[in-house]
Parts: structure tokens; sequence; C-alpha cells
């Protein structure tokens, strides 16, 4: 993917740590081998993935736009090299709190006081107070060097303003141009065996700059003109991973099934939650031990779908970017088949969901003149948000469902051209 | 789509025409979500978190392009000098997500009444500015250091070092008159 990945001696002691090794058991694409079969990979290489580009990005940056950080933060090369450390550790733990098959289970983290479900980020900071203290409080590199508290990382993943000025890199975890879309993109590309999350990294890594805030305004993250063809490249990539990949009808279908089993495996039905000793029992939550209890024939309805392969099928779908007649006759449709439908899954709900990228491009010229992406880009200037819904019926319901569907898209096909009607023939 | 999407995504024309200027920008629809959900407790459900430009979470923007795409509001982009910026206005489509949304738009009226009000003169960098003490503010509410403002306007000045300390205080010192700070 990247080619060789360099660690220092602190770097590779936390990867030791069993709360990192826990993540060669989480699988990043959850049950997408069941379309694609080389999607077996891990949030581990991943972890190591997103550190390295974050590097690259980090450093792009810091010798690019030197004089934009020295002016705005008041940054000295010693500053960055300091914060590029800590940035790298961020990036590397940044995973850690994932729960078993990555994003397909989030739904069944609990709630806080506030009934607000946490989220990854939360368990992750929560985890590397804990299980990660130690080794980055105590580690001689950072002794001698740069102090860092695990608060730090901490207050960096989870968007804590104690992260203070290095909230500025946060874009570089969490935002449009992140190091983690970067290499996810790549590497489920690269494992799926498609093409389609393929763009040009290192036009990326070297057109990326830091921009002036004007009018009062933070500075951001953008490119510089020469790089804006590498943007739309990273903005068309995620759209066709989007569709090809993330919201496939059948890695869909296995995601319903996955929370259906989990539902039922997990006590009350429910993640543990990031505090206390309710952590540790979180960390013993791993791919390999649903798998086991799967195995032993838990899951109930949907654990035995996963298990025999036996997945719900899809018999309806909107198009990506419904018309104003659309989704009615999808609720029309809905409607018609009553209790055949078990699930309905909208793309605007996805984890993977695209919304429309914007990102600033700063002319060569003039680094005065800053334009929006869709400014340069025709393409990007005309992506609309994916809004698809898709209707799901058990398989063995499939048939009667199609033929239902059928008559009444015929009846409908006179006044509207568009319609999907997925012949179930994958 | 269920009731909540609905009343995110009516939230947003009706924003756009409640503002003076008739259209918002995106900053302002983020940070009027922000101010809708944490100082008026609206129910929105968005996970915001900080950045240096203030609280943001990318589910507001996702709700936005879903609300173009929707042809509910309509987006175009004004360009000056170092930067650009965005005005959403209200589109033809938004009457029918209104009408869908009216029992949660008629329940929150005065609360978007009332962020209107109180944040609708302030420019793009005055709201990430307040954005960010509010969010700093709500934090410190919760660990309640001592002399809490000290540190509020330290902390701000240290994620937003491009405002002068003179600038905080007194964007502290409007959001203390308005009320909304939690740990002064």
């Amino acid at each position: 993917m990247h080619g060789f990945i360099s660690l220092n001696n602190w770097e590779r002691e936390i990867v030791d740590k069993p709360a990192f090794q826990r993540l060669r058991r989480i699988r990043q694409l959850a049950w997408t081998d069941q379309v694609y079969p080389g999607a077996m990979h891990t949030r581990f290489e991943h972890s190591l993935g997103v550190m390295h580009v974050i590097s690259r990005l980090y450093n792009a940056i810091s010798s690019r736009s030197l004089d934009v950080l020295r002016d705005e933060f008041g940054y000295t090369p010693e500053g960055l090299k300091r914060d590029e450390q800590l940035i790298r550790i961020a990036a590397l733990l940044h995973d850690v709190g994932h729960s078993p098959f990555s994003h397909a289970s989030e739904e069944l983290f609990p709630e806080n006081e506030k009934g607000a479900k946490f989220q990854h980020e939360q368990y992750s900071a929560a985890i590397v107070r804990t299980q990660f203290r130690e080794v980055i409080e105590n580690h001689p590199l950072n002794t001698a060097n740069y102090g860092f508290r695990a608060e730090d990382v901490a207050a960096l993943l989870e968007g804590s303003t104690k992260a203070k000025q290095t909230l500025f890199w946060r874009d570089l975890l969490d935002g449009q141009m992140d190091a983690d879309r970067m290499d996810y993109l790549l590497r489920d590309s690269h494992h799926a065996g498609v093409q389609y999350g393929r763009f040009d990294l290192n036009r990326v890594s070297n057109t990326i700059v830091a921009i002036r805030g004007t009018r009062g305004r933070a500075p951001r993250l953008g490119f510089s003109e020469g790089g804006w063809h590498a943007a739309e490249g990273l903005v068309l990539a995620r759209y066709f991973m989007f569709t090809q990949v993330y919201f496939h009808k059948t890695r869909v279908a296995y995601d319903i099934h996955l929370k259906g089993a989990l539902s039922e495996i997990l006590p009350r039905g429910k993640f543990p939650r990031p505090v206390g000793g309710e952590l540790d029992e979180f960390l013993r939550w791993d791919d390999w031990r649903v798998l086991g209890e799967l195995h032993a024939g838990r899951g109930g309805e949907h654990g035995k779908r996963l298990v025999d392969r036996n997945h719900y099928r899809i018999v309806f779908k909107s198009p990506e970017i419904p018309g104003p007649g659309d989704l009615p006759f999808l609720e029309k449709i809905k409607l018609r088949l009553g209790r055949l439908v078990v699930a309905t899954e909208e793309a605007s709900k996805s984890w993977y969901k695209t919304g429309v990228a914007d990102i600033p491009i700063v002319s060569d010229s003039d680094p005065g003149l800053v334009q929006p992406l869709s400014w340069y880009s025709n393409v990007v200037r005309s992506m609309k948000a994916n809004n698809q819904v898709l209707l799901y019926v058990r398989s063995e319901d499939s048939e009667k469902a199609r033929s239902i569907v059928r008559e009444e898209v015929e009846s409908e096909q006179s006044r509207q051209g568009t319609l999907g009607f997925d012949s179930g023939a994958r | 789509m269920n009731n909540r999407d609905k009343a995110r995504l009516g939230l947003i024309p009706v924003l756009a025409e409640k503002h003076p200027a008739g259209y918002i920008g995106r900053t302002a629809l983020m940070k009027y979500m922000y101010f809708l959900q944490t100082l008026r407790d609206v129910p929105l459900g968005y996970s915001f978190s900080m950045y240096s430009y203030g609280p943001f979470d990318s589910d507001v923007l996702s709700d936005l392009s879903m609300a173009e795409s929707l042809n509910l509001v309509s987006s175009t982009t004004v360009s000056f000098y170092g930067g650009y910026g965005y005005r959403i206005h209200p589109a033809p489509g938004a009457e029918v997500v209104k009408d869908e949304a009216r029992e949660f738009l008629t329940r929150y009226k005065e609360d978007v009444d009332w962020v209107v009000a109180e944040f609708g003169n302030l420019n793009s960098a005055d709201l990430e500015l307040a954005s960010t003490i509010i969010y700093v503010d709500r934090e410190f509410a919760e660990i309640g250091p001592p002399d809490a403002r000290a540190h509020l306007i330290s902390l701000v000045n240290e994620i937003k070092p491009h405002f002068t300390l003179e600038q905080i205080e007194r964007s502290v010192d409007s959001l203390q008159h308005k009320g909304v700070l939690a740990s002064i």
C-alpha cells in the first residue's frame, strides 16, 4: 500500500500493547468479503497506514505553509516537530475504540446520561486515557523530548478544547481531507479488488496546504491550485467507493444481520459503556469472539443467516438521487409489500455517506485568491448527496415480493421512466 | 426518513427565511444548529466536536447536501478576496418538508426565533468565536476550574490565537449579557 512504514521505539511499544493488537481481530469492512472475497483486512494495518499518511500530509503542509503556521499559530520548526509526534500517535490510536466488525456494529453502542449514543471516538479516547496512559507518558522518548500526556492525544481524538491549538490538525484526523479517508479508500479498494478508490496520493500530499484565515476566520486546510485535479480525484474516489462497495446492496444486508445477531448476543443488546470497568469488558469484544458466538449457534435468526449465507434480498431501490415522485412511489411499494419488507436502508444514514465536499483551493499566482473546489471542477459542482433507499425482504419471500413489485412497476412505467427495479440477478 | 430527519431538513430553509438577510451561510447554519441544540435543548441529535473553526458536525453539511438535492434550498457561492462563502436560500421544495415537519417547527419556533434574534447580526468570524466560547464554557461547566472567566478567555485564545484577548473578552461579555454562559 505505502511501502515500508517506519516506527520509532515509542510507537512500536504502543503497537505491541494488547489494546492495539486487538485491532488485528477487527475487520475493516465487516462482512464485505461476502461480496468482495479479498476484503478481509483489519483495522490494524489501516491504523499503521493512517499514521504513515498523516506524517506525509503534515510534513507537506509544514514545509509548504510554514509562513501561515508561523503567523497564525506562532509555530517554530521545533514546535512543528513536536506536534508531528503527537499527531502520529493520535493517528495510530484513532481506531482503538472500534467495536467488532467496525462501523457495522456501532448502532449497538449504548447512550450516555444525556441520551446521546456514544461514538467510537469516545471509546478510542477513553482507551487512550487508560490502556495507553503508561506507555504514552512514561516512555523515555516522551519524557526526554516531548512531555505529552495521554490526555493530549485523547483530547485531539475526541475534539475537546483541551487539545488547544493542535485542533488545527484535527482535520487531518477527521475531516474532508483526512489521512483516515485517504488510507481507507486506497486500502479498501486494493483488498476488495476494485479500482474505484484509487486517487493520486503522491499529488495530494504534495499540494495540500494551510490557507490563511480571512475576515477574522480560522485558517483551514486546502490545496494549491495545481492540485485541484488530485483533490477532485479524492472526492470521486469516495463517491465511487460508496456506490460500489460501502453501500453495495449485499454488503448492506450483512450489516443488517450483524446488528441483529449482536443485539441477541450482547448482554442487554448493547456494548459496555466507555467508562470505568466496563471499558475492559468492551475490549474483550472482537470479531473472533463474535464469530465464536455465531459458530456456537447464538445470534438468533440473523446469526443463522450469517452462518448459512442466507442474507436478505433487495427487491426495490430508489435512484441514488430520487426525483419528486421516486420516494412516494417507493413508499407505495413498501405499503403494498407490507410485512414482507424486513428492512429499509437509507444511504443518508450510512457511516460512509458522502455528502458534498467543498475543498478550498488557493491560487498559485495569488495566495489571496481562494475558491472552492466546486468552482474549479464541473464534476464536483454537479454532485448531489446520495439519498438512495433500499427495500429488503427475506430470501424465502423474495419471489413473492418481486412479483408484487413487478406489478407495481409495470403499472407505473408508462408515467415514470427511471424506476429502479432490482432483478436480483446477482 | 424519520421525523428527526424531516425536522433537521425542515429547519434549514426556515433558518434561511428567518435570517434578516433572507439567506444564511454555511458557517451560520452550522453554528445556529449548535446554538439550538446546546443553548435551547432542541433535540436535533447532532454530535458536535471541536475544531479550530469552532464546533462542527459533518452531519449538518450532509443534511444541507440532502436539502439541496431535494430542492429544499439552493446555494450560491460568493467570492471575495481571500476566500469565499455560500448563500443558502429557500427553494420551492421547502414547503413540502416544512409541512411534514410542522409539529417540530411549531414546537421550537420560539427557539429558532431566539437564535436568529440573538446571533443573526454576527458574521462568520464572530460566530466561530462565540460558538467556541460556548463550547469551552460547557466543558468548563462540567469540570469547574476556579476563576472560570480568566481560564475561558485564555483557552479560547490558545485555540483561536488570531483573535486578540480584547476581542475574546468583548465576545465573552456579550454572551454573558445574553445569559448563555454556564461556567461564569
